[in-house]
């Protein structure tokens, strides 16, 4: 994720604006179509996936899934508005060829047999003519998403982590890291049930509840799920504040707001005062002016 | 003691000075009301974890805030009819930061609803209405521009909270956010301090100038002392007198705020669903998530600007005797841009749709609040906005469901941008007839008005029965402090000219 300030602003402005909506939900349509639209990729009943790459100039990168054991085709397809006229095409598993077919005059598939994780990795195709394209496919263990950005939490709080993913794993595991430095132990272990509560919440997302935060238990956690054909991690990094830290900005904005509302205040008493004086005065000019005419008269 | 020959030249609203330390104010105050439940949703994804909830569930606590901020209108109204403009904004921040404050502590999600949802709502809802009363009076001359700049506090507000809210939350968690917001809404106290109470234009002594009084411009005429004498009289309309002091319930025989109901109710349908669509119809299409950000902040910025331009352009000769005409216009020019939308396919078709739609939604939101004042003028202007802020409530409400429920059933967003510019475009067209007809009722009255003329009058009239409600004489109520009134002009509040 691009880390520049605007950057995130952007996202928050987004997420911001998103969620004026009410409890409409989360419409069916965007969630189908976030998906990047650019390389398609269907499941068909026979568990053969099928990935493809179009090509057109510049180099694509794909992240392939790959949950359990299964049959997965990959397919490298030229551009119709291409100039590359009937390329020399290979297929590379880093540096090993492989033998490919091809389906249709544009385009060239190899299928593989997944059954374990060596035969996960980077899938490389390249077409050769007047100029090189290449396409690259990564076949790997389904990625969890975690937080990226530390959980602030506060002394005497709970925190709670949140690891979700969208295949099911086998099972989830959460360790932590010992603060005298002993490494990753597993949460399972320690588990004081009234400190600690792991809760599955579906077999997509598993949540890490820990009660009665001190400030020992800043550090960093790691959630685990393991897969048929390997393990993926994500990283949570726990924060925990004292109650002063935002108290402190806090009581000087209230200072501020109150320094503000005396200030508009006693501007306004100076200014009535300054009136009624003004008042005053122009007044007496008039009762002068007034008693003057008589006297004239007289 | 003013010399006789000058009753009768007694001064408008100031046009300027001290009005645009209010403007300022006012800025402030519907800048946080308007952002401020936006702003929120950066939090929401973390309140959902904590809380383990749903979406929809944490999406309330903003659609109850903007509901109590609407729905809570005519108490607002009533509120500031009784005891004016500053004590009912300082209160209302008062409220907002309590509202915060608690919801730091909150341990569900219930509790949240009623400390940011409830509290907070009501206190933004003391703040909305009573900013916008306040601009109608110090300003006639100028009022559209002041209204403008007053508006757009809204997208000023939602670019700084917005950041704002990402730093807070990434140094202090939620709830220490909540704890520092509570404090930053205390501004609108500040906001609400500024806002000095002014003097109706009304006459503390029976004058001997024929006033034509319905379209005059008076600050507030609090039906206090003669009314209770009458009513005294007449026990049948007691109760029902007593109501209308507090909210003027007859607003609802008022053609030209009938219209204006109507109009904007049918408006709010298809006012609000595009933005909260525009993003994920951008990812729809295939563009990524901060190009798709890159579009609402095009549309703030444009916004940003749009609004004290179109106050400007409202308040220029020949566009401020027209300015329904006007306001027509921009709703039914933002209902085109809808129409077109699903035309624009591309990023680059995005982008200009968005700069359009930012200066739609620009002009039609500066002129929102000017257009009722200039229908109803700004005495009623306060029982107006609290009449129409509940009635918009429910369309508000219903516009993004409604748009929710047509992308989900047809799984395409062109229905729900068609839906919404039709919708507009058929309230922009009402708006244009009716206030056709409405001003040539108008003239048509001035004429008659001008006949009666003929007769020598030393009392009120109450001429043709929609825009008056005069009162023989006038107690001063609690804005009516520094400016003592000596007398009365007349001014016709259509035409925006003020005839010295």
């Amino acid at each position: 994720m691009p880390a520049t300030f605007s950057r995130r602003c952007l996202g928050c402005l987004l997420l911001l604006l998103l969620c004026t909506r009410v409890s409409g939900g989360t419409p069916a349509g965007p969630a189908v179509a976030t998906e990047k639209l650019k390389p398609a990729s269907k499941q068909n009943s026979q568990s053969v996936s099928e990935h493809e790459i179009v090509l057109s100039g510049a180099p694509v990168e794909k992240s392939v899934s790959v949950p359990s054991p299964t049959k997965v085709e990959l397919t490298c397809k030229l551009d119709e508005n291409s100039h590359l006229k009937d390329p020399q095409v290979t297929w590379k598993k880093g540096s090993e060829t492989i033998s490919h077919t091809s389906k249709s005059r544009n385009s060239w598939t190899i299928q593989l047999t997944i059954s374990d994780s060596s035969h996960l990795g980077t899938y490389t195709c390249i077409l050769k003519g007047e100029k090189e394209l290449s396409a690259v496919f990564h076949l790997q263990v389904p990625k969890i998403e975690g937080r990226e950005k530390p959980i602030i939490t506060y002394e005497g709080d709970r925190a709670v982590m949140v690891c979700k993913t969208e295949y099911n794993p086998k099972a989830w595991i959460w360790y932590m890291n010992m603060t005298n430095g002993t490494g990753q132990v597993s949460i399972d272990k320690v588990l004081p049930t009234d400190k600690f509560l792991i809760k599955r919440q579906s077999a997509k997302v598993s949540r890490l509840e820990i009660l009665k935060l001190t400030k020992e238990d800043r550090g960093v956690y790691w959630c685990e799920a393991s897969f048929d054909l390997g393990t993926s991690e994500a990283r949570f990094e726990l924060r925990v504040l004292s109650f002063t830290a935002p108290l402190k900005p806090f009581l000087a904005i209230v200072a501020e707001v109150a320094i503000l509302v005396t200030a508009i205040a006693l501007l306004e008493v100076y200014s009535k005062r300054k009136e009624k004086r003004g008042e005053k005065e122009s007044d007496q000019i008039e009762q002068l002016k007034s008693e003057d005419v008589p006297r004239r008269r007289k | 003691m003013p010399a006789p020959a000058e009753v009768g030249r007694a001064p408008g609203p100031p046009d300027g000075g001290w009005g645009w330390v209010v403007v300022f104010g006012a800025f402030l105050s519907i800048g946080f009301a308007y952002a401020f439940p936006k702003g929120l949703a950066i939090f929401f994804k973390e309140i959902q974890d904590f809380f383990g909830t749903s979406y929809s569930e944490v999406a309330w606590v903003s659609s109850i805030m903007l509901a109590t901020t609407y729905g809570a209108g005519p108490i607002s109204s009533i509120l500031v009819n009784r005891y004016g403009s500053r004590p009912v904004v300082m209160f209302g921040g008062l409220l907002c930061g309590v509202g915060m404050v608690s919801a730091a502590f909150c341990t569900s999600i219930l509790q949240l609803y009623v400390c940011v949802g409830f509290i907070t709502g009501f206190g933004l809802a003391l703040n909305l209405q009573p900013s916008v009363i306040i601009v109608g009076k110090y300003f006639l001359k100028r009022r559209p521009i002041a209204n403008g700049l007053a508006m757009a506090g809204s997208p000023v507000m939602l670019c700084t909270l917005a950041p704002l809210n990402q730093f807070l939350f990434e140094n202090f968690g939620w709830r220490g956010s909540f704890l520092i917001l509570g404090a930053i809404l205390l501004h609108c106290c500040v906001a609400g301090a500024l806002f000095r109470p002014i003097g109706a234009r009304t006459a503390l002594v029976k004058t001997p100038v024929t006033e034509e009084g319905n379209d005059a411009l008076k600050g507030k005429i609090t039906e206090d002392g003669p009314m209770e004498n009458r009513t005294e009289e007449e026990e049948g309309k007691d109760c029902f007198e007593k109501i209308n002091q507090y909210l003027d319930f007859s607003l609802f025989k008022h053609r030209g705020f009938l219209i204006y109901l109507i109009g904007n109710v049918l408006m709010f349908l298809g006012f609000f669903a595009p933005i909260v669509f525009l993003a994920p119809y951008a990812k729809h299409t295939g563009i990524d998530e901060y190009s798709a950000a890159f579009l609402l902040s095009i549309l703030a910025v444009v916004d940003m600007v749009a609004r004290p331009a179109t106050g400007i352009i409202a308040n220029s000769r020949w566009v401020r005797p027209r300015i329904q005409y006007f306001f027509s216009f921009a709703i039914a020019f933002n209902g085109a841009c809808h129409l077109l939308c699903p035309l624009a396919s591309s990023y680059t078709g995005l982008i200009v749709y968005s700069s359009f739609f930012g200066l739609a939604f620009g002009m039609v939101c500066a002129m929102l609040f000017e257009t009722l004042m200039d229908l109803v003028g700004a005495a009623r202007f306060t029982s107006a906005v609290g009449l129409v802020t509940i009635a918009e409530c429910c369309t508000i409400l219903l516009g993004p469901p409604i748009g929710g429920i047509l992308i989900d059933t047809f799984g395409d967003y062109k229905y729900m941008f068609i839906k919404c510019g039709a919708v507009m475009v058929l309230a922009g067209t009402f708006l244009f007839i009716m206030n056709y007809y409405n001003y040539r009722m108008l003239a048509k009255e001035e004429k008659e008005r001008k006949r009666k003329e003929e007769d020598p009058k030393s009392v009120r009239t109450e001429d043709e029965g929609k825009k008056n409600w005069n009162k023989d004489s006038t107690q001063d109520g609690p804005e009516l402090e520094p400016l003592r009134e000596k007398g009365e002009r007349v001014k016709k509040e259509m035409n925006g000219t003020v005839e010295v």
